[in-house]
């Protein structure tokens, strides 16, 4: 299945035009009494989730936007921020 | 050797029926044989800035108000500003003489970078969707618009000046170094449209009927 990611600044494009940038991991942890294991596991952990997860792209081919969007990893389809919060509210 | 010499990275097969030299590029204005279109044209001599600035709404240049929404184009006497996105903005000068940089440190001159060519003339969008899934006749686009995004694989700047089905056009640019392959790839995808070089007087007349 043919993967589209809509960028904010570009609208709907193909996913060949775009660059994976990793799961979302939250704000990166503050550096004061940080372990290195906790950093370890910001950097290099993930959660490789089967379903809907939240992910950075770039936009390499096009604006040169970093961004976030959901897809769901069982289908590699994007799904609208709506239609996850739905899911998860049921 | 006191002399500047401009050396535009396309080069296009034909025999120059008319050429001008203008602030130091040998330009060719016509081409013998260039038939009745579609054409390509070179305008790598033609200005080009980019402008960045965290406030792209406190900027004015050339007296023109940069478009709001990335992907917006707006055209006026011979200046074209397109929106890139919420702190970036493209400026070419299709005028037939040269104008003066803004004196703000927001702008770089990136004429000598990048190429430009046009593309004008019948069935061009039929040449451009050999070489890219942008959709430039997507109802919803007024011209002029911005696209962002690949063109025969190359990340490139793609303005749609007319979508009118009698005088379609568009310009493109992208690094320079891709001059001498994309100039192929786009020659190669218009054969079988007749696509021929053209000189600069064909985008001039296309520029004044728009």
């Amino acid at each position: 299945m043919a993967l589209t990611i809509t960028c904010p600044v570009c609208g709907k494009r193909n996913g060949y035009e775009f660059k994976y940038g990793g799961e979302e991991k939250g704000p990166r942890p503050e550096e004061k009494d940080l372990d290195p294991r906790a950093w370890c596991d910001y950097v290099h952990m993930n959660k490789c989730v089967a379903g809907v997860q939240e992910e950075w792209w770039f936009h390499k081919d096009g604006c040169g936007s970093w961004f976030t969007i959901l897809r769901d990893t069982t289908t590699n389809l994007e799904i609208e921020k709506k239609e996850a919060q739905n899911d998860e509210q049921v | 050797m006191n002399k500047t010499q401009r050396v535009s990275p396309v080069v296009l097969k034909g025999t120059p029926a008319k050429t001008k030299n203008i602030n130091n590029w040998e330009i060719v204005m016509e081409y013998e044989g260039e038939g009745d279109g579609p054409y390509l044209i070179d305008l790598t001599h033609k200005q080009r800035f980019d402008l960045q600035d965290s406030n792209l709404a406190g900027q004015n240049p050339f007296q023109m108000t940069i478009p709001e929404m990335p992907g917006n184009s707006l055209l006026d006497k011979g200046i074209l500003i397109n929106r890139m996105n919420n702190t970036q903005a493209s400026i070419y000068n299709f005028g037939e003489t040269a104008v003066a940089m803004p004196d703000d440190s927001g702008f770089t001159d990136v004429t000598e970078a990048t190429l430009f060519v046009a593309l004008v003339g019948k069935n061009i969008f039929s040449i451009c969707e050999k070489l890219t899934t942008l959709d430039f006749m997507d109802p919803e686009k007024k011209a002029p618009f911005l696209f962002q995004g690949p063109f025969s694989h190359v990340p490139c700047q793609i303005v749609t000046l007319s979508k009118d089905i009698d005088n379609p056009g568009l310009v493109i640019t992208c690094s320079r170094g891709y001059g001498r392959d994309m100039i192929h790839a786009v020659l190669g995808a218009g054969k079988e449209f007749g696509l021929k070089p053209a000189g600069e007087e064909k985008f001039n007349d296309f520029i004044k009927n728009l």
